[in-house]
């Protein structure tokens, strides 16, 4: 192998994002430290203006349709990773943005905690761009980094250090696996790039390599059997930590296990659907159970999120465009809704200090804003029509049912129907149940610009989703060359009127 | 608006309930305003289409068809036939009178008037949905707002109020509360609604989801998949799959409806629901079982249903005798009305299950004239329970000094209840009955039984609500006085009686819709054609007789 770095400045263009808020990140951390008396929230205005720049570049690299690889095929921008990186950065725009009240709870390093969030996006920037063994590892560990410090942030709280010992040890753990099964797949095939090792043969070493990233892998995305880490690290960490790390490591997790399994491991394909299907019933229905007995918002929401991934995983286990471009729209309705919920859970503890159900009662007579929103978030998680999370559901399982997965599909629809009932149990208490304290809520400015953001996504994409399927059917472009399901010419529409 | 009134009719309570949200609720009047106002254009716009629909064209009018997912393979397709056509007017009138029923609510009056508005919107959206997703969709919509509905303008029932142990307190609070039938509270009620339905109409969009995968053709659209899907003779697990399919879609879909076995959701969520709630859930949210049978089964699987319907007319017998038994001995006044409701709407599957011209009429009659007649009930009783804040008939009685408008009104809804001549729910029972008799006379004789059946419970309410001594405790109760509450009893009234003494353009309308969908699937020309000689119509059924059993279906074809 050679690396011969003979780039010129016309391919650095493809690094402009990354470049940029590299330099940004530095910015902020050298006015954070040059002016130690400027307020930190105007810190978190200048991460979120880098942001918001990054965003709209991307967004140019997407409309001219600029792409390339970089570093002999280890980074890579294609339209698959510009719309993971826009993912991460509207993450990560809304959650400082929903954080900027929370921060004064820190006793110490205010500034520094934009600096770990935008570090972080960082780091799964690059994730979503890696395409190979080498980048996977090292930018998933540099997104992680960030993590390990913003879980950990209450120094005070015990819960919050140990959710941070937890998922350092267990994130470690996964980093062991991963590099060790890195390790097996180099020694079997003797390469790095994912396009590379299609045609592998399937030894007992390859597959057990794979076996291993794909678990390091589940451990991000918190996919039953390697979900242990998940409810208590979320319950313990800062809550805008929380809604940070159960969307965008999410996405970027994806990215790369899209790659991972549509190109380095398609011609295995016939395994690997078995394996998702497995993981994804697994996940949905235990989760879904579990969350029924919680009484902690937090640990609802936790659980809510793997049974997400569970639905996330059938359109994965589809193995074919649709299924792709369903995960991707899957994934867009999550970041909507499970924001918006989050941010509505940040908000309810800043006014009352508190995450727990039994609080959020009568909630719609304390603050009918908050109480309707959070009724939107939770219902389209659930999957109701008219929200984005039920198109979400339904793309899914179409796409999920032209290959034929009935089982999963059953599975999907039944778990629909106990989701609902916890969803339903916080609706009740926020709706119907007689607020203890009835005192209304005061709202933040920014914070309710976040649950007009989720608000707004939630409702458009479920009212008119045409446009962002659209996206994200241009966004998965890399997988044209599968195999479409086959579908019989349409027959012409018949004449309108009577 | 000509072309446009489905847009009117579906978007009007929508978008009144998005202007809700932009009121505040101190501005009581001009909440119910724009409540009332919207729903009216809805009402006007659907009188509008009652009387444009052309049935000697037949088919399907008023189309309008958005693109709304290329990839998918779906648009918003809406249009009525003569099936839909009366449906959407039967929603419209109860919104409209809905909102008048529950002009006095006080407590989160606005919230109220948007769930309601969202509820019928979505109804009248399934009623006019050619395709399969969006019919799905406004279905699952409409589910929703129910348990709000009832969550929090409901009431408990008296068992409930009774238990004051803390260990129930407890109970209905745990995992286990679907086991636990005890607790008759409003919330035991709203969750058990919600997730019955969902749980059904996984199972529908289960079929769905078959009939869009075998199909083939990456549509949606019901016009084209009833055309050119075919599901017959495929071997699944031991059956076929048009079987598997139908199965899916008719138990899903009779699960709102109520059939037999799947009623238990509805009596209690009949009884812990506001009365302009009740109004509209059983008045049509109920429908949408029968209607979406007739749409998805019917219209894609005509085979299939004159093959599997005759299970439909087993089970209707039981929901008759059993529906009519337990609301003779039920003891609160929306129990009674509730599961009379759920008995007769066996009268629908009987009529459905006959596969005759007469007899699905009469039932898609029959589903109007129910919808008034127990709208009328519902709306008393919620009246009652508001002055005496009881729904408990046996401490109840003598009423009628106190509200003798009510009393007066109620006699009138047990009249059409039972299907008295001069109300259209004698017609539709006539037809129903007529209909099905050649075909199923031991289920008619049982229907005819379940109508004695329905005179005994109903007037063995009445008796003991208004007549008799009464309690002192209610003397300060008082009568629908005001304008605003007697509308909407007038209404109904007028509604029930006047098409009982007119009834043709109705029929007519009906009759179109279920004329060609009966001829594909029996292929038997009916034998009364529509009334005018000269019309395309008569000239499209010696078509349909010339070709014997490959009908074309007339309703596109024009």
């Amino acid at each position: 192998m050679n690396f011969e770095l003979n780039m010129t400045i016309a391919d650095l263009l493809l690094l402009l994002p990354e470049i940029f808020l590299t330099l940004w990140l530095c910015l902020v951390l050298i006015v954070d430290f040059a002016f130690p008396r400027l307020p930190k929230e105007q810190l978190a205005y200048l991460s979120v203006v880098g942001l918001v720049v990054t965003l709209s570049c991307l967004a140019w690299f997407d409309l001219t349709q600029i792409s390339g690889a970089l570093f002999g095929n280890m980074f890579v921008l294609d339209r698959m990773s510009i719309f993971f990186k826009m993912f991460i950065i509207g993450a990560s725009i809304l959650v400082i943005l929903a954080s900027i009240e929370y921060v004064n709870r820190f006793a110490f390093f205010r500034g520094e905690y934009y600096f770990l969030i935008v570090m972080s996006a960082l780091g799964m920037m690059f994730m979503a761009s890696a395409n190979d063994l080498l980048s996977l590892f090292v930018t998933l560990e540099f997104s992680t980094f960030g993590f390990y410090v913003l879980v950990a942030y209450l120094r005070e709280d015990l819960a919050s250090n140990e959710a941070g010992l937890k998922f350092f040890i267990l994130g470690v753990f996964a980093a062991g696996l991963l590099a060790y099964g890195i390790s097996l797949v180099y020694g079997e095939t003797g390469k790095l790039v994912f396009s590379d090792m299609a045609s592998a043969p399937a030894t007992p070493g390859l597959i057990i390599g794979f076996l291993l990233i794909f678990a390091a892998l589940g451990f991000k995305i918190g996919a039953v059997p390697f979900h242990s880490w998940i409810p208590d690290t979320y319950h313990g960490a800062p809550t805008p930590v929380t809604a940070f790390l159960s969307i965008a490591p999410k996405g970027a997790a994806i990215a790369i296990l899209l790659r991972l399994f549509f190109v380095a491991l398609f011609t295995f394909k016939p395994m690997w659907v078995l394996l998702l299907a497995a993981v994804s019933v697994l996940s949905m229905t235990y989760a879904n159970i579990v969350a029924i007995a919680q009484t902690n918002m937090k640990r609802l929401l936790a659980y809510s999120g793997i049974a997400q991934i569970g639905n996330v995983l059938i359109g994965m286990a589809a193995g074919t465009k649709m299924g792709n471009d369903a995960i991707l729209f899957y994934l867009l309705t999550y970041l909507f809704a499970n924001i918006g919920a989050f941010a509505v859970v940040i908000a309810m503890s800043q006014a009352i200090g508190s995450e727990e159900i039994n609080d959020y009662s009568g909630l719609n007579r304390r603050s009918p804003f908050l109480a309707f929103s959070m009724l939107l978030f939770l219902l389209s998680l659930a999957g109701v029509p008219p929200l984005a999370g039920f198109i979400g559901k339904i793309y899914i399982f179409v796409a999920a049912i032209k290959e034929g997965l009935y089982t999963l599909i059953t599975v999907g629809l039944v778990n629909i129907v106990i989701s609902m009932y916890y969803y339903l149990i916080v609706v009740k208490k926020m709706y119907i149940a007689e607020p203890i304290d009835p005192s209304p809520i005061r709202i933040s400015g920014p914070m309710k610009a976040v649950v007009y953001v989720g608000l707004a996504g939630t409702l458009l994409i479920g009212i008119y989703p045409q446009p962002f399927i659209d996206w994200v059917v241009s966004a998965t472009m890399m997988f044209s060359h599968l195999p479409a399901p086959a579908a019989t010419a349409l027959p012409p529409i018949p004449p309108l009127g009577g | 608006m000509g072309d446009y009134a489905l847009l009117y009719i579906l978007f009007a309570p929508f978008f009144g309930a998005l202007a809700l949200i932009f009121v505040s609720n101190r501005q009581a009047l001009l909440v119910r305003g724009i409540a009332a106002g919207s729903a009216f254009i809805s009402l006007m716009a659907s009188l509008y289409l009652f009387y444009s629909y052309d049935p000697v064209r037949g088919g399907f009018q008023f189309i309008q068809r958005f693109e709304w997912s290329r990839q998918l393979g779906i648009s918003l397709y809406l249009g009525v036939d003569g099936i839909g056509t009366p449906l959407v007017l039967a929603s419209s009138i109860l919104l409209f009178a809905g909102i008048f029923v529950s002009w006095h609510i006080k407590d989160r009056a606005k919230e109220f008037y948007i769930w309601i508005l969202i509820l019928a919107a979505a109804t009248i959206g399934v009623f006019m949905s050619l395709d399969l997703f969006f019919l799905y969709f406004f279905y699952e919509m409409s589910v929703i707002p129910m348990y709000l509905l009832l969550g929090m303008w409901g009431s408990h029932t008296k068992k409930y109020l009774e238990m004051t142990d803390p260990e129930g307190v407890k109970q209905r609070d745990s995992v286990g509360f679907i086991f636990n039938f005890g607790s008759n509270s409003k919330e035991y009620a709203a969750m058990k609604l919600v997730l019955f339905l969902s749980a059904f109409a996984v199972a529908a969009f289960m079929g769905i989801l078959l009939i869009y995968k075998y199909s083939g053709l990456n549509t949606f659209d019901i016009l084209v998949l009833r055309e050119h899907a075919n599901l017959m003779n495929i071997p699944v697990l031991g059956t076929t799959l048009d079987k598997i399919i139908w199965v899916l879609i008719f138990f899903g879909f009779a699960s709102i409806a109520p059939l037999w076995p799947l009623h238990s959701w509805s009596p209690v969520g009949h009884a812990a629901a506001p009365a302009a709630t009740s109004m509209l859930h059983a008045g049509v949210l109920m429908k949408l079982g029968h209607f979406s049978i007739i749409r998805v089964a019917y219209e894609i699987l005509p085979e299939t249903t004159r093959e599997l319907m005759p299970m439909a007319a087993v089970l209707c017998m039981f929901s008759i005798v059993y529906g009519g038994f337990v609301a003779y001995y039920a003891k609160d006044t929306k129990y009674v009305i509730g599961y009379s409701s759920s008995s007769h709407m066996g009268y629908v599957f009987l009529g459905m299950a006959a596969l005759d011209y007469i007899s699905l009429s009469g039932a898609i009659i029959y589903m109007f004239a129910h919808a008034m007649a127990t709208g009328m009930l519902f709306s008393m009783a919620g009246w009652v329970y508001d002055q005496t804040h009881t729904r408990d008939i046996p401490s109840l009685g003598g009423l009628s000094n106190k509200m003798p408008f009510i009393s007066a009104c109620f006699v009138v809804g047990c009249m059409a209840s039972i299907g008295m001549p001069g109300t259209i729910n004698f017609i539709a029972e006539v037809m129903i009955i007529v209909g099905s008799w050649n075909k199923y006379p031991l289920q008619v004789i049982v229907a005819v039984l379940g109508i004695v059946l329905t005179m005994a419970y109903l007037f063995k309410m009445m008796r003991s609500l208004f007549y008799g001594p009464m309690d002192q405790k209610y003397s300060h109760s008082h009568d629908a006085v005001a304008f605003v509450d007697r509308l909407p009893l007038l209404i109904m009234i007028s509604v029930s009686v006047g098409f009982g003494l007119f009834p043709m353009h109705l029929y007519n309308v009906v009759r179109s819709g279920v004329d060609p969908l009966i001829a594909k699937i029996t292929h038997v020309v009916p034998v009364a054609a529509l009334p005018a000689p000269e019309t395309t119509a008569t000239v499209l059924h010696e078509q349909l007789a010339a070709r014997g059993a490959q009908l074309p279906d007339s309703r596109v074809a024009q």
